[in-house]
């Protein structure tokens, strides 16, 4: 287990990898004011991960909920992106509850 | 407990059972200190690759010092015996080596116009001034945007 870190630095660069297409989908499918459900599954997926007993099961869940908020993070930006032309824009969004008190929240963003 | 799990779990020794008082049943922070490692991790790359690629005009010497780094760290990693510890260093080692490959990717998008070009750097000067790239001194991911913003 000396290289428990390693591997686990691994691990997180092949999450963090899911968070690129997961950021994509969602905006171009549901819309950026998703943001406060997805930063909302990362904490609990964090929480949750601290009631499972297996070491790499509760190190993957962490990690996957770590991808859920930044992923929080990139989606106003991702519709910038769309915005621009960078993406394909697909104008039909599902939108989520409450989207009129999220649109007067500042999305979170780095 | 057999010796694997006091590696893992140091804190849950027979000598201090305060977890399991506590909570009535076994808490593992291995999760929590993943993803606090990686999101502090993605912060800082997001923010540093930024602001070296466009400051610096030898991009090299930011590569090879996060590529240093980045074995460093893995290298710490595989020294210490703290679990938590051994995890942080090496999801930050992992992380440092990433921002290596990004701070490429930011001369890319830098390149396509997708990140700002700064006049004052030469490297980006040259990017400026050449026809065939669409190099910008605009950050248009940060123009207003009616649809968005309104």
């Amino acid at each position: 287990m000396e290289a428990f870190g390693v591997w686990l630095g691994f691990l997180t660069l092949l999450t963090i990898g899911l968070g690129f297409p997961l950021v994509i989908l969602i905006e171009r499918w549901l819309g950026w004011l998703w943001w406060p459900y997805l930063l909302g599954l990362g904490v609990f997926l964090a929480i949750a991960s601290l009631f499972v007993e297996n070491t790499w099961g509760s190190a993957w869940l962490g990690l996957l909920g770590a991808t859920c908020a930044w992923g929080a993070t990139e989606l106003k930006k991702q519709a910038r992106r769309a915005e621009l032309g960078w993406f394909p824009f697909h104008p039909q969004k599902i939108d989520p509850p409450f989207k009129e008190v999220i649109r007067k929240w500042k999305a979170p963003s780095l | 407990m057999n010796e694997r799990s006091e590696f893992l779990h140091p804190e849950r020794s027979s000598d201090n059972p305060s977890w399991d008082i506590i909570t009535g049943m076994e808490i593992n922070g291995v999760g929590v200190v993943s993803a606090i490692s990686a999101l502090l991790g993605i912060a800082f790359g997001h923010v540093v690759v930024r602001w070296l690629e466009f400051h610096i005009e030898r991009l090299w010497l930011a590569i090879l010092a996060f590529v240093w780094g980045g074995f460093v760290l893995e290298g710490l990693s595989l020294a210490v015996n703290p679990l938590y510890l051994k995890i942080s260093l090496g999801i930050w080692g992992m992380t440092l080596l990433w921002d290596a490959i990004e701070l490429f990717r930011q001369q890319r998008r830098v390149q396509r116009g997708h990140a700002p070009a700064n006049p004052g750097n030469p490297r980006h000067r040259r990017f400026l001034d050449d026809p065939s790239l669409s190099a910008t001194p605009v950050d248009r991911l940060r123009d207003e945007f009616p649809s968005l913003d309104g």
